[in-house]
């Protein structure tokens, strides 16, 4: 039986919810909770959580990161380390696993304690993927796994801190954060996507008053980022991002596989489009044939008077 | 009013392909011999020389600690890499006499039987197979998956690879090419510096061997620089092909002439088709047309959907699955559009990129392995005590002179431009070019450039099949079945007009494979329309430079990545 050890990643107070969906994900997981002040967080999540507090650690640089885990990996006997997407995570999954001289995985959506489960040649399959290193480090791909039932009292370790001395070289000098109102689009558990159906870059307010009342993310096809009508960091696609929303509605969107790749995961599409030709009815759970103009504006009427 | 496509030149010279060397003399990277473009050219010539090191290893020497560096710009060898491919493996055995036999080379087996049909929409007439198209013991294969296994061979002979890696400016100093400098990455939209920024560096060589394929961006540049270019323009054809997976295997190597392009002498379509067995689970089906078609209509791509609507075809591809597509031009000028010379100071020039191409024998691949070997002779020769480097680059012209590569060109040098002439006349001349061996007609004929053909409209859009996502495919989803993911933030390297006639929008929104041109609104007095770009849908085949415009490299590493072309 594997012993899995699981990056809990924290933000603003709050453990990421990828990373609880990879602690939910394998049976008997261990967390790690590295940071400073972090140790409230460590509570209820129905496991063994180590804790590994100290100021030197408050800033999110990797390379300390590196020092714990390795330490925790060596000192405890963890066989497997798994991640979910981040851009911290892929810097400390990396450190880590020249560190340890161990075989890294990533994309991957499933782990059944010993091989993992990622999609190859551009989402086209599913394959199977191993490790022939002593120590297995994975990452799993965002958004591909519910934070499921998690509860229940943890028993909460602490671990020392030891760096080495090369890790405190780089320094955090400005943390800067993107103006964004909402939950980011790989965050969100609904996204209202807009595309080239929308005519004109002014009418992604439709798209913004829906996910506003819906409590999502915007997000764009690349044909509208291209056009300049909305920001890159919003695209979703094969060379934008890959999200996996509950809920995705795209306005005027065609669904041209590069669009498709990048969405495909979500749990439920709907599609409201003028073309009924369009190939994103062809894997949409609802499609809408019909002006968006109008038929958005009123779907966001009847989502507020629901919600108040 | 009649319009050209040469009415609208390109916001580009080739003098922004030449530059003097930049970096401080420590930061520049210095190599023995530098090879641009991991093709079968590159290759070639880059394991030539790892064998003459080998042989040599006392005069390799002298060539520091990179004796031979391979710049390309794909992701890695083979990802730009497209062709038929029926290799005529003369040029291979040669390469490797003595050291490895054909059957360690990723073949598909040799040419058994072939056909040459004549289409109509409905019929396929069987016609004898033309004497220059004959493949009795010619060897079927994937060249990307051919230039994968050299890229292996010439990195355990010692050369060192670098992919996702462009050739952008030729380095020249004191009238003589000293090497070139490598394309910068990490930049955004406007040209500004991002995150990831890495500027691009001066390699300096004593020798720089060009074999950069079709449309080559610094091989152009050289070719104005050092005045090089020959009596008659370069012409090209595109073509665009698939690969399928398929339920029973083709027995045969089949082309096409004929249907669905059009025979009469003022649409002057040229071209035709080629479906190839790669072993009994892949066929491989491609449409290659002339670039010096007329009609703002004409899709290449559209075209090999509509021809596999043939009862013909489809019985080969029914129950089947299309895994990868691809396009990429050829130059067909042949013997008439050669370079006056293929070598200029401290520059060898080879392959595809000056049209070493065999048209009526649909062959190159050997031609460019012949002169990447040849070139990396000559590069050899600087090393010889007692002779100059110039006497020593030379010798790859005679040696070019002497070779098969000249006799097989010359002779079928007119081909070609008879079928300017329309269909019929066409193959009636070209059968008395045959059956001379090319004394008849006793001259050459010139050739004319593609952007110089004045538009036609027709209707032809009207009748290409509606994509079903079976059989046919539209543009955008073949983009991404040639695996292509370039990043969409970076500057676009297309350099075309972007207020021109509608009639010209049109024919680049058709002709380009991929997607890139898309047709705006006429936006002022002048009846000029906006030409609306999406670069990163580009597959770098260089219709558009033959059209028009100009396909310069973009960031290293984009485009396709295709395994199986």
């Amino acid at each position: 039986m594997a012993k899995t050890l699981v990056f809990l990643e924290h933000h603003e107070g709050a453990v990421q919810k990828g990373a609880l969906g990879v602690l939910a994900k394998v049976p008997d997981a261990h967390g790690a909770l590295v940071g400073s002040g972090v140790r409230a967080l460590a509570n209820g999540l129905g496991t063994t959580v180590w804790v590994i507090d100290d100021d030197s650690l408050a800033a999110p640089l990797p390379q300390p990161r590196v020092d714990v885990l390795a330490k925790l990996v060596r000192d405890e006997g963890y066989d497997t380390v798994l991640f979910a997407q981040s851009v911290l995570a892929a810097d400390v999954a990396a450190g880590l696993a020249a560190r340890l001289e161990a075989g890294l995985n990533w994309g991957l959506v499933d782990f059944d304690g010993e091989n993992g489960r990622a999609p190859a040649l551009q989402d086209t399959v599913v394959v199977d993927v191993g490790w022939t290193s002593d120590v297995r480090i994975g990452i799993f791909r965002a958004g591909a796994l519910d934070a499921g039932e998690l509860g229940g009292p943890s028993d909460v370790r602490d671990a020392a801190v030891e760096l080495e001395s090369f890790s405190s070289l780089a320094t955090m000098v400005e943390q800067a954060h993107a103006e964004q109102q909402g939950p980011s689009i790989e965050e969100a558990d609904v996204i209202v996507a807009g595309g080239r159906g929308l005519g004109q870059p002014e009418n992604f307010s439709l798209a913004e008053e829906l996910a506003k009342a819906l409590g999502g993310a915007v997000a764009a096809t690349r044909a509208v980022v291209d056009a300049g009508w909305y920001p890159y960091s919003a695209q979703v696609g094969q060379t934008g991002k890959t999200v996996a929303p509950k809920l995705y509605v795209a306005l005027g969107i065609s669904g041209a596989i590069q669009h498709k790749v990048g969405m495909q995961g979500s749990n439920v599409i709907v599609a409201i489009n003028k073309d009924p030709n369009a190939p994103i009815f062809e894997f949409a759970d609802l499609g809408v044939v019909g002006d968006l103009h109008e038929i958005v504006p009123k779907l966001t009427e009847l989502v507020r008077a629901r919600r108040s | 009013m009649s319009i050209r496509p040469s009415d609208y030149p390109p916001p580009w010279s080739p003098s922004e392909a030449v530059s003097a060397p930049s970096d401080p003399v420590d930061e520049r990277i210095d190599v023995g011999f530098l090879i641009v473009g991991a093709g079968p050219a590159g290759l070639a010539a880059a394991i030539r020389l790892g064998q003459l090191i080998e042989e040599q290893p006392e005069v390799g020497e002298r060539l520091g600690d990179v004796p031979v560096a391979l710049l390309e710009k794909g992701k890695a060898p083979g990802s730009h890499l497209l062709s038929g491919a029926v290799v005529n493996p003369r040029a291979l055995q040669r390469l490797f006499r003595g050291r490895r036999s054909l059957d360690e080379l990723p073949f598909y087996g040799p040419v058994g039987a072939e056909s040459v049909l004549f289409l109509t929409r409905r019929h396929a007439l069987r016609i004898p197979t033309p004497p220059t198209m004959v493949n009795h013991r010619n060897l079927i294969a994937s060249v990307s998956q051919l230039g994968r296994f050299l890229a292996e061979e010439a990195e355990e002979l010692g050369v060192t690879l670098l992919p996702e890696t462009t050739a952008e400016t030729l380095l020249v100093d004191g009238g003589r090419v000293v090497g070139v400098r490598t394309g910068d990455r990490g930049r955004g939209r406007a040209g500004e510096e991002l995150g990831n920024f890495e500027p691009g560096s001066d390699i300096a060589a004593r020798v720089t061997i060009l074999a950069e394929g079709t449309q080559g961006h610094l091989t152009g540049a050289a070719l104005e620089r050092f005045g090089l270019r020959g009596e008659h323009p370069q012409v090209w054809a595109l073509g665009v092909k698939e690969v399928w997976k398929v339920p029973k295997p083709l027995d045969r190597v089949v082309h096409t002439m004929g249907w669905p392009l059009r025979p009469g002498k003022r649409y002057r379509e040229f071209g035709g088709s080629f479906v190839y067995p790669m072993g009994d689970e892949l066929v491989t089906i491609g449409m290659v047309v002339g670039l010096d078609y007329r009609d703002t209509e004409l899709s290449v791509h559209d075209l090999l959907q509509e021809l596999k609507t043939h009862p013909r075809m489809r019985r080969i591809l029914e129950g089947g699955e299309r895994v990868q597509w691809g396009a990429k031009t050829i130059p067909e000028g042949g013997f008439v559009a050669l370079p006056k010379r293929f070598h200029a100071p401290g520059l060898l020039l080879c392959g595809d990129g000056v049209g070493l191409v065999n048209v009526p024998a649909l062959k190159g691949i050997h031609y460019a392995i012949e002169s990447g070997r040849l070139a990396a002779e000559a590069a050899w020769r600087t090393l010889e005590r007692g002779v100059s480097a110039r006497t020593a680059l030379a010798t790859y012209d005679d040696a070019l002179r002497s070779s098969f590569i000249w006799r097989d060109l010359r002779e079928v040098r007119n081909m070609r431009q008879a079928f300017g002439r329309g269909f019929y006349v066409g193959g009636a001349l070209a059968g008395a070019m045959t059956a001379s061996k090319g004394r008849f007609p006793p001259g050459d004929s010139a050739t004319e450039l593609d952007a110089d053909q004045s538009l036609l409209r027709t209707s032809r859009a009207s009748s290409y099949p509606a994509p079903d996502g079976k059989l046919t495919f539209d543009k955008l989803s073949s983009v991404f079945a040639s695996g292509n993911r370039t990043r969409d933030d970076q500057p676009n390297h297309l350099r075309v007009r972007t207020r021109v006639p509608r009639e010209l929008a049109e024919l680049w929104a058709h002709m380009c494979p991929a997607q890139v041109y898309e047709v705006g609104e006429a936006d002022g007095d002048d009846g000029l329309v906006e030409v609306r770009l999406a670069p990163s849908n580009c597959v770098q085949c260089g219709a558009i430079t033959a059209k028009g415009g100009r396909l310069t490299p973009p960031e290293g590493g984009s485009g396709p990545e295709y395994t199986l072309t």
